[in-house]
């Protein structure tokens, strides 16, 4: 991407840009396109932060009802790809906020019907971890992980979430977060610190 | 260089984000110390082990149900009006000018010059343009716009015959004939699949739309199926819906537009020959993970006992997708 010209940049973005006018001017069809474009991207972050299917869909509807409802005042300053995870991130840091006082423990994920989904026996393995005692090993890890990444704060979450897990930049993280690069640096570097402490015995 | 610092650092050049000037006083501070050679050893750790709780790609299932969640909450919304339109564009353009001032004042300097130069011109001169009428040709027939077509009031196809005679009313009378392949009779049978108020008009015009689409003569460019869907959510007659609905069968594999408004038929369309036929038109896809939701709701609770065992029938039929 780095590699990229701001002319050839500019020239990729020209489909989504016309698709986004067209969406301004009140094409439906062309909300859609845009919808169907990030709607992967909106669900698998909102499922990885919350743990749940049911809040997963929430976050998905909110958004892009928001986004239907305000593309009218998207003026192109940004990418689209940052505009709609700003309204996805925020509506994740409320769901945080309120998910925080429960503190629950999610070693799985929640499907649309309560049962849960173990996350881990859903990823192939094809390392040393095939053997009943060491999978029970990864998935007690994994709730591990889970506890301490439920001790950050919300806003620590968000921004090793996107950092890690989305491989997003410092820059563009701040951008979503409506705050500075060095701010968001600030806020990684607490959270890491914070996660080596509680997983300190782990390694 | 101090530990403090190097520690932020650490973390930076962890995420590939340090530059390059940066990494290289880093690596010279770290060869001499220790604690910071731990504590970037630690960071590694972490990234390792933070990788035991994956991203997890969304279900199918999980993606279906959430779009048709959103499109019936977009479809309950009311449309912007006129105003509310002209005044966002009125905004937008407003926006525009702000974040080009330059070319904003030039618009301008160049707009109100031409005005000016025009109005001298015309007063100077005062030049009369005659507009020269062609009435030699016989005029081609032009089809108007829909907003001027009153109604459609008949569809004849000849027999044996891709021709097709439309009548529809204006401010006066007319009439069109032409192929099935003319796209402007196309467009008129669009319109009589729309109109309100004969049931007959709009059953032939979709009848003839979804016979293309069946036949497989082009059926997306020209929004044909985008009508047929629309007829199938919302006419009210049901002969009508049911031939929409089997227009759209040989497109319930390809296009999950279709095929969500397919499921939305099963679930909520009150004909049951029309719910029935549904389920035979899903059969391509009756593997797929959200077809097979809406088959177990439908199993367990339409009103009519013959579409329930039709339902639970195929649900047996296909071994679940794990």
């Amino acid at each position: 991407m780095s590699g990229k010209s701001a002319q050839e940049r500019l020239q990729a973005r020209a489909p989504e840009m016309e698709l986004i006018r067209e969406a301004q001017s009140g094409s439906r069809a062309a909300f859609d396109a845009l919808v169907r474009q990030y709607e992967h991207q909106v669900l698998r972050l909102a499922l990885h932060l919350t743990g749940s299917e049911h809040d997963a869909e929430d976050i998905y509807q909110e958004a892009f009802l928001k986004a239907y409802r305000y593309i009218g005042n998207f003026r192109f300053e940004c990418s689209f790809y940052t505009w709609i995870y700003r309204i996805v991130t925020n509506l994740c840091l409320d769901q945080l906020r309120r998910k925080k006082t429960r503190r629950e423990d999610h070693a799985v994920v929640l499907d649309h019907s309560g049962d849960e989904i173990d996350v881990l026996a859903s990823v192939s393995d094809d390392r040393s971890f095939s053997n009943p005692a060491k999978e029970l090993d990864r998935k007690q890890l994994g709730a591990r992980i889970q506890e301490a990444l439920g001790k950050l704060t919300p806003r620590e979450r968000m921004v090793f979430e996107l950092k890690h897990y989305q491989g997003l930049r410092l820059r563009t993280i701040g951008e979503m977060l409506s705050t500075t690069e060095e701010t968001a640096k600030n806020t990684l570097f607490r959270a890491t610190k914070k996660l080596r402490t509680q997983l300190a015995e782990l390694r | 260089m101090n530990c403090e610092l190097a520690h932020e650092r650490i973390v930076t050049a962890a995420y590939g984000e340090l530059p390059d000037e940066q990494m290289h006083e880093l690596e010279r501070h770290m060869t001499g110390c220790p604690d910071c050679h731990t504590d970037r050893a630690q960071l590694l750790a972490l990234k390792v082990l933070a990788d035991a709780h994956p991203m997890m790609e969304p279900p199918a299932n999980l993606v279906a149900r959430s779009r048709m969640r959103l499109e019936e909450a977009l479809d309950a919304l009311p449309p912007k009006r006129w105003y509310e339109r002209l005044s966002q564009r009125m905004m937008n353009n407003f926006a525009s000018l702000q974040a080009a001032p330059v070319a904003a004042c030039l618009l301008l300097a160049v707009g109100a010059g031409a005005g000016i130069l025009g109005g001298y011109e015309y007063a100077e001169t005062r030049v009369i343009h005659v507009a020269v009428r062609d009435e030699v040709l016989a005029p081609k027939p032009v089809i108007p716009p829909a907003a001027e077509i009153t109604n459609i009031s008949s569809i004849v196809r000849q027999p044996n015959s891709e021709i097709v005679e439309v009548r529809y009313n204006q401010v006066v009378p007319q009439q069109m004939e032409g192929s099935l392949d003319d796209p402007k009779i196309r467009e008129l049978l669009m319109v009589a699949s729309e109109d309100s108020t004969s049931s007959d008009v709009r059953d032939d015009s979709v009848g003839l739309l979804a016979a293309e689409c069946r036949a497989g003569h082009s059926c997306q460019a020209a929004g044909i199926r985008d009508a047929l869907m629309v007829v199938l959510r919302y006419d009210k007659n049901a002969g009508v819906r049911l031939k929409a609905l089997e227009g759209l069968g040989p497109y319930v594999a390809a296009d999950t537009r279709v095929r969500d408004a397919v499921l939305e038929a099963l679930l909520n369309d009150t004909d049951p020959r029309i719910r029935t036929e549904a389920v035979n038109i899903l059969e391509p896809v009756e593997a797929d993970t959200s077809v097979r939701q809406v088959l177990h709701s439908v199993a367990n609770s339409d009103q009519n006992p013959h579409i329930r065992t039709v339902s639970r029938q195929v649900l047996k039929r296909v071994p679940e997708i794990q």
